[in-house]
């Protein structure tokens, strides 16, 4: 869950009172960007990617323009500008014309969570407009500080003393920065960038700091979010549509966490326990659709609904349905599996049966009861599968269920359809 | 104030040693203790360590307790009440919701300095409240462990406090031995420690350190109370990307650290633990090279390169914990706790291939599981059917579900749109084994009600006329014959039923209707065969086989019993009948035997309600509305004796699916209903813990009895609207097209006339009167809205070529209603409206010839919504004595209003 840009970014900021550029949306007239052009003198024009993306500046994906015909012109390039990050694709969903704020300092300023302080830090530098990792670390300085009392002036005042910066900018900062702790804090943040901070010249001569890009992360178990009443498709794009059916079942009792590798894969494998999730995602690899974690004892319910949501979009593509998690401490294994074979008992009365083969792994409460229900319906609906206990070693669990995949590729899935009596390319 | 912590530490950390961890001394008070997860979890922990929770705090619960093997747990609404009771304690464990998780923190150490420790186990705390708890317990000097963890646990002292290591059963796994666990996943600790044992060692302490972004007890203080635990040997650690809490580190005794995770850089966002997503610095591989440099290792360790030292090893497969730890301790000198106790090779415990030909890798054989789980399974195998786990059944039902979209009820997971194009018998036997009739099936039901439907002679018979000549509507006529069908009257019946499931149990028997099954029941005792057969011929029991042959019906059961070659009874065929019926759903536990046994009993009530339903003039000896007992065995179905008993005519095939359908529709509207909180408030009541106790009869009696005319009753205010309009026309059929009248016409003549009434009655403040049939809550806010039960009908009889008249009068109304101004958009036509044309259309010309008078009508409409309805609620009743708890439907005192 994040937002980058200014477009978002300013109305966030405008909260808490932040100075910030202008900007306008994709839906700016011509005349509206005229004008600013001769406020402005320039306006940068940069493309609206959803979720949190960095460094579009190196990547050639920020315009600048100082006549309408230019500004225009980077709008028609950068609109559906496409952007790869890792192996992900991202495209452009139009573009702000953001005007320039004429400067003579650049402030880098972030908050986010530190696992060395334990305690929330702050980021800052006056030698910002770039990237903090190109600069040396004597030019940065991070101050965890207390979170019962937040950000404090003179936290500020004492890094900027640290830093030895210009004198011009630092009571501008020491008023003005405080004010993000309570964006940050208050509306379910998790990481806040600002980057620049521009130091322009108000009319008494006096800096003021103007946010002109922003990033933030916000934290999805944090209701606190809610209030920002941000559009709900704001989102959509991190998740797909799977993903999102199984994130509205997410609730404190009973983990729903999902993430689709590949929607091309072929083992599909509903796992329990976040330690079973890495060590199953670590070892299929590319040969699994989902990476899962629906462990902490969910009820019969949540789990059939769980189930029924991944079968209904994966498992006609799935050689291997393979369910697996180590040997749990209270997730009830019967009602769990309960839930899981009368999904998928009911997906084989709905759609008919496809080929496949089951392997499971599993230890914990009612164990015996949960692998007997489910070898019934198993048993039931004639597909061929292995059930292991808690003895087995389960990375040698899940090598057994990739080489199941394996054999289901290499003709096995049409032998297990003329079982089932369905045509071999089934 | 802050107390002192340990002076190694920039940041408070108070515990010491490991040993100091989970000691028998510590008291614990644990923060929603009633909570769903705590109620499993805490008894366990609570009898495994000698007794260490002095109380638990639930708001609002105060004075109820947690009852566990070795004593109950006293519950108090707040921390405050538990210690003003003379409680002290020193470690909070904390089960709340995640909204309230940073509150519980402060509650307990704001109000007992005397805290230590506080333990968090709730999953998906905001990393807001975790920043403010680590705050917290830093400015008060209190060790947190968590949030999202699942406790500690030290396998010397016996204790376990949190959450549910070792699961339901910590002896099993937290084997005393040398070895302290520390890990990122809670699941991986029990499972880590049962590898373990399994090559040998044993544990000290085991921590479960949760994995959101902030950790409260990482692994510097784990460090460091391992170097002063003179117990612990050594430590296996489990870690995943993200944090830089084991980079600094430094381990005075060896460690095997596992890292997981390395695909995870893939991600770009967590899954399962929030904080196990890296940046740059801390991902899988860099930790894994923070641990190498601890160690003085230049590669991961696996058993074919087992790379490790004296100070440890690296390893990214759990299984291979074991292997390492032993290799690290066989360069210390040190040897494992016990002797290994098997290996982690590949065990299947249950497997099928389906008669497939399998590659080496996976034809691996069946193998006979670690005790005590061999025995578990082989009991497990004696099993014929389902076992459902028992929980309050209040608003709860395994029968039926409402979507609260469409409104659509499905009663085990059929939409009620489908089980309109089914016949009664097979919907009554649907609610009941859960799937649907084949013909055989319907067969073999149809027998079964035909056999009793006819009460001539039965004291029901009379009970039901006396009833209904007192004036009391057919809902309670029909409750006061099926109060004189109670258990000793089907006993019979049900003994016969468990004497063929114990007779072909275990026999292979896969469906009961194959009778070409080579199979060999177990050989009867006298006691069994005397639950089958009669000394003298019974003449019930020979017509129905008689009926059975002229069907050509097939049952191994009914075969079982000609082949014992006495005198069958009628309760033994009947239970051969319906325990064919059950067979297949029963081997594929789908349903319970219990079930099984009850079938019986459910056949019989349906065939007394539908024989009730007609009055004792109807019943005569031989003959039920004019049709011959042996007609009606050889060759009628449910529907039509259902029609027969309500209409009082022979049904014509146009006549009968009009009527199946609407049957159909009506078999539940979900569990709120108020006939189905009946029936189950009946059962409830008394106590499906012991089923044997339930009466089905009152069952039925508690559905009857929440019926009446504003539920049940209300489809005849549909009928009365429609002949209100119709009454004056000189329509005599509403199945034909070339009607003649001008239904747009009429509906606006209504229209413009109800909007005079609506705004008269405006004037003078009178409430609106609603138009029957019009309209739904749900239904509504479009520019067009339709019921999509309704348009599923109106589609189901139009590909028949169906005409109603009335059913299309109402979707012209509704138009009309909108045309002129009446509704703001065009209100849909509801289901009730659907009941209503269809039930007219039937009656129409016997009510124009005077032969049906309205009263008639009313009580018709009224019983045929019992009829549908019957199946439904059998199945909420059955349902409820199979999972429910005893007086599990009751309201508790809190949640009850007083108005005066």
């Amino acid at each position: 869950m994040n937002v980058s840009g200014m477009l978002y970014g300013a109305k966030l900021l405008k909260i808490v009172d932040f100075p910030v550029s202008e900007v306008l949306g994709p839906e700016a007239s011509e005349h509206d960007i005229h004008n600013m052009i001769e406020r402005c003198g320039s306006v940068f024009v940069k493309p609206i990617f959803r979720g949190g993306i960095g460094k579009k500046g190196k990547s050639g994906l920020i315009g600048r323009a100082s006549d309408l015909k230019s500004a225009l012109a980077e709008k028609e390039r950068l609109y559906f500008a496409e952007y790869k990050v890792g192996g992900v694709m991202y495209k452009s969903q139009g573009v702000t014309f953001e005007g320039a704020v004429p400067a003579e300092h650049e402030i880098y300023f972030s908050i986010s969570d530190s696992t060395r302080y334990r305690a929330p830090v702050m980021t800052l530098t006056h030698h910002g407009g770039m990237d903090i990792e190109e600069l040396d670390k004597t030019q940065i300085i991070e101050v965890p500080f207390d979170p019962l009392t937040g950000l404090k002036s003179f936290i500020i005042s004492n890094a900027l003393s640290d830093l030895g910066a210009p004198r011009e900018i630092v009571s501008p900062l020491v008023q003005h920065l405080p004010k993000l702790w309570d964006l940050f804090h208050h509306y379910g943040m998790s990481t806040m960038e600002l980057n620049p901070i521009r130091m322009m010249e108000g009319k008494s001569g006096s800096l003021i700091p103007v946010a002109c890009d922003f990033k933030c992360g916000f934290d999805r178990d944090d209701p606190r979010v809610n209030r920002l009443n941000l559009p709900v498709d704001l989102f959509v794009t991190e998740a797909n549509d799977f993903e999102q059916e199984i994130n509205e079942l997410r609730t404190y009792q009973g983990q729903s966490d999902v993430y689709v590798i590949n929607e091309k894969g072929t083992i599909l494998a509903p796992t329990f326990g976040g330690g079973a999730n890495s060590l199953v995602t670590e070892v299929l690899g590319n040969d699994a659709i989902i990476s899962s974690d629906f462990g902490g004892n969910p009820p019969y319910e949540k789990m059939y609904e769980v189930m029924r949501i991944c079968l209904k979009y994966y498992l006609k593509q799935s050689n291997v349905l393979f369910i697996i998690g180590g040997k749990a401490n209270n997730t009830d294994i019967f009602v769990t599996f309960r839930a899981m074979a009368d999904a998928l008992r009911d997906y084989f009365s709905e759609h008919g049966p496809t080929p496949l083969y089951v392997v499971i792994g599993r230890g914990g409460p009612n164990v015996i009861r949960g692998m007997g229900v489910f070898k019934d319906v198993l048993d039931a609906l004639r597909i061929p599968y292995k059930i292991f206990g808690f003895d087995s070693a389960m990375t040698d669990v899940v090598n057994f269920a990739q080489e199941a995949d394996h054999w289901m590729k290499s003709g096995g899935r049409a032998e297990v359809a003329k079982v089932l009596g369905l045509p071999a390319d089934a | 104030m802050r107390k002192p912590g340990i002076d190694n530490f920039k940041y408070f950390v108070g515990t010491r040693s490991l040993a100091d961890i989970a000691t028998r001394e510590d008291r614990i008070c644990v923060l929603n203790i009633t909570g769903n997860e705590s109620r499993a979890v805490t008894p366990v922990s609570h009898a495994y360590s000698g007794g260490n929770i002095v109380f638990g705090t639930s708001p609002g619960r105060r004075g109820q307790v947690v009852e566990t093997p070795i004593g109950n747990i006293p519950v108090y609404n707040n921390v405050r009440e538990g210690m003003e009771a003379g409680h002290k304690f020193n470690v909070g464990v904390v089960y709340l919701p995640p909204s309230a998780v940073r509150d519980g923190v402060a509650e307990l150490i704001r109000i007992n300095p005397d805290v230590e420790k506080v333990i968090i186990l709730t999953e998906k705390t905001s990393v807001h409240d975790a920043r403010e708890i680590r705050a917290l317990g830093q400015q008060r000097g209190v060790d947190i462990f968590g949030a999202n963890c699942l406790g500690v646990a030290d396998s010397w002292t016996h204790v376990r406090i949190g959450g549910a290591l070792g699961g339901d059963k910590p002896e099993e796994t937290l084997r005393k031995g040398s070895i302290a666990i520390y890990s990122n996943s809670g699941n991986f600790t029990t499972t880590i420690a049962n590898y373990l044992s399994i090559g040998g060692w044993g544990t000290t302490t085991l921590i479960s350190s949760g994995k959101d972004v902030y950790i409260n007890y990482a692994t510097p203080e784990f460090a460091y109370g391992m170097a002063n635990d003179a117990r612990t040997k050594a430590a296996v650690m489990y870690c995943e990307p993200g944090g830089y809490y084991e980079e600094a580190v430094t381990f005075e005794k060896p460690v095997v650290a596992c890292v997981v995770g390395r695909w995870k850089a893939n991600l770009t966002r967590a899954v399962g633990h929030a904080g196990a997503i890296a940046g740059s610095g801390d991902d899988a591989r860099a930790k894994e090279g923070w641990f190498m440099k601890k160690f003085g290792v230049t590669d991961l360790f696996t058993p074919e390169n087992p790379v490790c030292s004296k100070l440890g090893a690296v390893v990214t497969n759990i299984s291979h914990i074991p292997l390492a730890l032993t290799a690290v301790m066989k360069l210390n000198g040190v040897k494992q706790d016990f002797p290994s106790e098997g290996n982690l090779e590949l065990k299947p415990w249950f497997g099928d291939d389906q008669g497939l030909k399998l590659p080496p890798a996976l034809n691996i054989p069946v193998v006979k599981a670690l005790s005590p789980y061999d025995e578990q399974i082989a009991e497990l195998s004696k099993h014929v059917g389902a076992i459902f786990p028992r929980q309050s059944m209040k608003d709860c039902s395994g029968s039926s579900v409402m979507d609260p979209k469409t409104q659509v009820t499905k009663v085990n997971n059929i939409s009620i749109l489908d089980t309109a194009k089914q016949p009664l018998e097979s919907n009554l036997c649907m609610a009941l084994v859960r799937e649907l009739n084949d013909a055989n099936d319907n067969v073999l039901f149809n027998i079964a009600v035909a056999a009793r439907v006819n009460l001539h002679g039965e004291a029901m018979l009379a009970a039901a006329d006396a009833a209904r000549e007192a004036g009391n509507a057919p809902n309670t006529a029909i409750s006061a014959a099926v109060a004189l069908l109670g258990p000793k009257r089907v006993d019979g019946a049900r003994n016969a039923a468990d004497t063929l499931v114990e007779l072909f149990a275990h026999s292979g028997l896969l469906t009961g209707d194959d009778e070409k099954a080579k199979i060999t029941p177990a050989t009867a005792t006298p006691e069994q065969l005397a639950t089958l057969l009669g000394k003298t011929p019974d003449a019930q029991a020979e017509a129905m086989l008689k009926a059975f042959d002229k069907r050509g019906a097939k049952s191994v059961f009914v075969r079982y019993l000609r082949s014992l070659k006495g005198h069958p009874t009628t309760d033994a065929v009947i239970a051969a009948l319906t325990t064919t019926i059950a067979w297949e759903p029963l081997i594929r536990k789908r349903i319970s035997k219990l079930t099984v046994r009850n079938l019986p009993w459910y056949t019989h009530l349906f065939s007394a309600i539908i024989g009730a339903a007609a009055e004792g003039k109807h019943h005569q000896p031989g003959k039920f509305c004019g049709i011959s007992n042996e007609e009606m065995l050889e060759s009628w179905t449910t529907t039509q004796l259902a029609y027969l008993s309500l209409l009082g005519e022979r049904p014509t095939e146009a006549s009968l699916f009009p009527f199946q359908v609407m049957l159909g529709l009506i078999i539940s509207n979900g569990v709120g209903t108020i006939s189905a909180q009946g029936c189950k408030g009946a059962v409830s009541a008394d106590g499906p813990e012991s089923p044997e106790r339930v009466q089905i009869n009152k069952g039925m009696i508690g559905f009857l009895t929440h019926t009446g005319f504003a539920h049940g009753g209300n489809g005849f205010e549909g009928i009365q609207f429609l002949i209100e309009s119709f009454s004056k026309t000189p329509l005599t059929d509403a199945s034909v097209s070339n009607h003649g009248l001008d239904l747009r016409a009429m509906a606006t003549e209504f229209a413009v006339a109800f909007n005079k009434e609506k705004k008269a009655g405006k004037a003078l403040g009178l409430p609106v009167r609603n138009i029957p049939g019009v309209n739904h809550p749900v239904f509504k806010g479009h520019p067009v809205n339709k019921d999509p039960r309704e348009v599923y009908i109106a589609d189901l009889f139009a590909e028949r070529g169906e005409k109603n008249i009335f059913h299309d009068y109402y979707r012209t109304l509704v138009q009309a209603l909108y045309d002129n101004g009446v509704t703001n958009n065009v209100f849909c036509v509801n289901i009730d409206a659907i009941i209503a044309a269809m039930l007219l259309k039937l009656l129409w010309s016997r009510y124009r010839k005077g032969e049906f008078s309205e009263s008639s009508m009313e009580m018709a409409a009224f019983t045929a919504f019992l009829f549908g309805r019957m199946a439904g609620c059998a199945g909420e009743i059955d349902d409820h004595i199979n999972r429910g708890r005893n007086m599990d439907t009751r309201t508790p005192a809190s949640q009850c209003n007083h108005v005066s």
